[in-house]
């Protein structure tokens, strides 16, 4: 018990910030809580960095501390911290702050306890706590846009919620088990199988915004507040779907034909979100649907499980390149204001942050050497090698779109001579920004730190797995296929 | 000493050293460009001294992601080592040129040495993944420069650019991961595809159609080549030279170095298709350029047409077993990609500072330039004489070798494409009557002529081009051992 204890510290240290920013709302000293939680969740960080080589099972199998796992700590607990740091710069000297800050810390913990799930209660603990804190977040600013925002999300969050419980329920009777590496014994009974899956991915689908399970994401988005939004559109969006790939990963190859299912859903978001972008004039909507097609990005890599050595790290890689990105343009519209006409002109007017902006959309598109190519590239090499070139040029098809997308930010940006005043310089925003700008820049160049080094050419085939390698080989590249132990 | 490295960001560093600059000095930014771009040309230099041939030579090395076999690599061959030559002159002579440019100058100049490195990077890397990021960031560059320093209706011209040319390169994209996985040990490494081509069979041919598809839309070949006319017209004249000069050989240097190199047998079963539809995009591009009116549209259409023949005597390389024949139509082709960015380049930079005087780009409202502006004139009409292939110029010895080449393989084909050397004398004839010859109009009267900016840019271009064509071992000697040993 101890022992599991001990490999799961980092939870651990997110729920003490998360309790400890309620307590300092409790004793009424809330403006500590933004530094209180930063603090918190940078020492879960750094604890969770100091243990990458971590692999195990534990609490009976139900968690599963692998790649997925250590790699989500890594990326999502710096981000809860950015975000913490954007709501901060809005909502400081409210009366509720403290709240914020704890809940941005729970909904973690939930997307943390997805990412790692083992067990098919974990996903809907995981699922009930992100969702919950999810809708207490979007209706933090208690205004009418908010409250209604939150009582849609909230309406669609819960039924999605009983369908996935209900679902699993199938998987529970088919395999006598809730234990997600159960699942290899779904081979006999395809109805089962195929119901289960048609849950998990409508629950799960949901809190990743594929189409057709979106419908929420842009009033949510367009509602809460922007560091809310930002938040929304990172954590339990890369938690639910490192819950797919825990999930997907188990799943028999002759059990049910998933593939197809999870490709045509990628293609779906891609280009739904793609197209319906280019009709917004809000940018949090505007980016609420390009989420949406993100989304669709992280679900190729989800077709190339267990066929793709590549799968897994263009996974994290993307993830991690996505919450740099993301938390980056919802800065800088956290800076300048909601509507597209409030860019117009700051190109000129504060170049920096025009920079940082065409750095982040651009890293969006996927043009490199930027982190969002990194996470592309290993996406797209992933569906090649798993067959599914198709996917692969639909995905290439929708970066082009989605340059036409976020051009009709760019170009006002920089064409039409500055209207209104300047962006405000709040330094909390502009710190998140500059972050998010350099975790751009720098992790496609960095993205050795991703694989680890040492000559560990031979592990990316997607062959069996031939003994566990020297221990130089630390990070990504140890994933087995098709073995029982999972990752 | 990493001279490559070296030639390769100091562009880089001297637009990063822009930044320093206090935002109005319009001559400090232009002498820390033109600085920066002179002391790039002699690095290129130093690469030619220090040697190239067959074979990647003077490599250097720097792992990037081990486990992937991608590694930040750069090295230099006979086919590639001219064309960065080009580059370095060509963006010499176009920062030399801007030197009048008074709105965000800083902008302006870091834009193009961010563009230098851009390209130089894609000439020298030896890494697939590196040409790539090169290859987009040429994309990046080119257009903020049209749409913050271009003409009337810059800001669609420059978004259809982008967003076209963004189509185009994403199949490469494909291509390089389906080249990758089919390594083994998987490597991103130029030197291992070139030696040992990995695909095979339907793999091959459809990765072969994907770089088709990038380096025609690049070239550009008919029928994708619909963006050229709009960038290169809205452009500002140094930025269209560019455009023509160096941004059009990416197109050309992938044929050869992809897929000519890393997808033989494709390209080889392809090879009639593809030099088909390069007669047709030579004679295309030469009528249509035939039939226009406004100068700048002409010289951009002549650019299809010379590219045109390029992709013929590339295609007629792939296709033949016989050395000989192959050797003298990539020597040819590269050849060609020299003389004919030199060439355009002038050109190009020759229609700005016409249209910087005239303020119009119409050929039917010029006329009689000859005697108002005599010595831009003779530098047009040099130029001009040089495009449409006259011998002693550069153009010639490069179409020569290349229709010699087709001609031992495809003799219709090559026959079809001389049709359009016609074609190319009548429309520069015609162009050089109307504007500069006959009754000059009154409002040219006063005409500053060619200054001391433009004729430091402009001349040594000329220059070079009667040396290629009047001594072309000079640049033959390094491209004809790479050329003969283009394939294994």
């Amino acid at each position: 018990m101890a022992h599991d204890l001990a490999l799961v510290w980092p939870e651990i240290l997110v729920l003490f910030t998360a309790t400890g920013s309620l307590v300092l709302e409790m004793i009424r000293r809330p403006r500590w809580s933004c530094a209180f939680t930063v603090a918190g969740l940078a020492v879960a960080t750094a604890v969770a960095a100091g243990r990458m080589e971590a692999r195990a099972a534990v609490f009976s199998g139900t968690l599963r501390v692998d790649v997925l796992l250590v790699w989500a700590r890594v990326v999502l607990a710096p981000a809860t911290a950015l975000c913490s740091l954007l709501a901060h710069a809005r909502a400081a000297g409210g009366e509720r702050e403290a709240t914020l800050h704890a809940l941005l810390s729970y909904g973690l913990l939930g997307a943390l306890l997805l990412a790692g799930a083992g067990d098919v209660m974990f996903l809907v603990l995981g699922l009930l706590l992100t969702s919950l804190a999810s809708f207490a977040l979007v209706a933090h600013a208690a205004d009418d846009r908010g409250t209604e925002a939150a009582l849609k999300y909230f309406i669609f969050g819960s039924v999605s919620g009983a369908i996935l419980a209900f679902a699993v329920t199938f998987w529970f009777g088919a395999t006598g088990s809730t234990l997600l590496s159960g699942l290899g014994r779904l081979g006999g009974h395809p109805w089962a199988a195929a119901l289960g899956l048609a849950g998990v991915l409508a629950g799960l689908g949901y809190k990743a915004a594929v189409v057709p399970f979106h419908f929420w994401a842009p009033d949510a988005y367009d509602g809460a507040p922007v560091a809310v939004a930002a938040y929304l559109s990172v954590v339990p969006k890369t938690g639910a779907i490192f819950a797919l790939a825990q999930v997907l990963g188990q799943l028999p190859a002759d059990g049910v034909a998933w593939r197809p299912a999870v490709a045509l859903l990628a293609a779906i978001s891609m280009s739904w979100g793609n197209l319906a972008a280019l009709r917004q004039e809000s940018l949090p909507r505007l980016l609420a649907y390009s989420s949406i097609a993100q989304a669709g990005y992280f679900l190729v890599g989800a077709t190339a499980l267990g066929r793709s050595a590549m799968a897994v790290p263009a996974l994290i890689v993307f993830a991690a390149a996505y919450a740099a990105m993301n938390i980056g343009a919802f800065a800088v519209v956290a800076g300048t204001g909601i509507d597209r006409t409030a860019l117009a002109g700051v190109g000129r007017k504060a170049p920096l942050t025009g920079v940082a902006m065409v750095c982040f959309l651009l890293s969006l598109v996927g043009v490199p050497p930027l982190a969002g190519f990194a996470g592309k590239l290993l996406l797209f090499g992933a569906a090649i090698d798993a067959r599914f070139g198709w996917l692969a040029v639909v995905a290439i098809l929708n970066s082009v779109l989605s340059l036409a997308v976020y051009l009709r930010i760019i170009v006002p940006m920089y064409a039409r001579p500055g209207l209104g005043e300047a962006p405000v310089r709040q330094s909390p925003v502009v710190a998140v920004a500059g972050v998010a700008l350099a975790a751009t820049l720098f992790l496609g160049v960095a993205a050795r730190l991703f694989f680890g080094d040492g000559p560990t050419v031979a592990r990316m085939d997607a062959g069996p797995r031939n003994g566990a390698g020297p221990a130089k080989a630390r990070y990504l590249v140890n994933f087995p296929i098709g073995s029982s132990s999972g990752w | 000493m990493p001279v490559l490295s070296l030639t390769l960001f100091l562009p880089l560093i001297g637009a990063l050293l822009l930044l320093a600059l206090p935002r109005r000095s319009a001559g400090a930014a232009h002498a820390v460009g033109i600085g920066t771009a002179g002391l790039t040309l002699l690095g290129a230099l130093a690469i030619w001294a220090r040697g190239a041939g067959a074979g990647f030579s003077q490599v250097e090395e720097v792992a990037w992601v081990p486990s992937l076999g991608a590694a930040f690599r750069l090295g230099v061959d006979g086919i590639s080592l001219p064309l960065v030559l080009l580059a370095s002159a060509l963006f010499l002579a176009v920062l030399l040129f801007s030197t009048e440019v008074r709105e965000r100058p800083r902008s302006y100049v870091a834009l193009f040495l961010f563009l230098e490195t851009s390209c130089l990077g894609v000439f020298l890397s030896l890494d697939l993944l590196l040409f790539y990021v090169f290859f987009e960031l040429t994309l990046v560059g080119m257009y903020f420069i049209i749409s913050g320093w271009g003409h009337e209706d810059r800001q669609r011209a420059a978004v259809m650019f982008f967003l076209y040319t963004l189509i185009g390169s994403l199949p490469l994209l494909l291509a390089i991961l389906a080249l990758h996985l089919h390594t083994a040990p998987r490597t991103f490494d130029m030197r291992a595809l070139v030696a040992a081509p990995p695909l095979s069979g339907g793999a091959a041919l459809a990765t072969f159609l994907a770089m088709l598809f990038t380096f025609s839309v690049k070239t550009p070949l008919f029928p994708l080549h619909s963006w050229l006319p709009a960038a290169h017209v809205q452009a500002p004249a140094p930025g269209s030279t560019i455009l023509a000069g160096v941004l059009l050989k990416l197109g050309g240097y992938g044929f050869i170095r992809f897929a000519l190199q890393m997808t033989p047998d494709a390209f080889r079963a392809a090879a009639p298709w593809v030099a088909g539809l390069a007669v047709f995009s030579a004679l295309y591009g030469a009528m249509v350029a035939l039939a226009q009116t406004d100068l700048k549209r002409l010289v951009a259409y002549t650019s299809v047409n010379h590219m045109g023949y390029l992709v013929l005597a590339v295609s007629a390389a792939a296709a033949t077993a016989d050395r000989a024949a192959r050797t003298i139509a990539v020597d040819g082709a590269t050849l060609q990609m020299v003389s004919h960015g030199i060439v355009t380049g002038v050109l190009f930079l020759l229609v700005g500072a016409l249209q910087d005087r005239t303020r119009t780009r119409e050929m039917g409202e010029l006329g009689g330039l000859v005697s108002r502006i005599p010595r831009l004139a003779w530098c047009f009409i040099l130029a001009a004489f040089a495009s449409l292939g006259l011998p002693g110029l550069a153009h010639f010895p490069a179409e020569f070798q290349m229709f010699l080449g087709a001609f031992r393989v495809w003799p219709w084909a090559a026959a079809a494409a001389v049709v359009g050397l016609v074609l190319t004398a009548a429309l520069y004839l015609r162009a050089i009557r109307s504007v500069f010859f006959g009754e000059p109009s009154g409002q040219s009267a006063g005409m500053r002529d060619l200054g001391s900016r433009e004729a430091f840019a402009i001349i040594p271009l000329l220059v070079l081009i009667v040396a290629i064509g009047v001594a072309p071992r000079i640049l033959l000697d390094t491209i004809h051992a790479a050329a003969a040993a283009i394939l294994p």
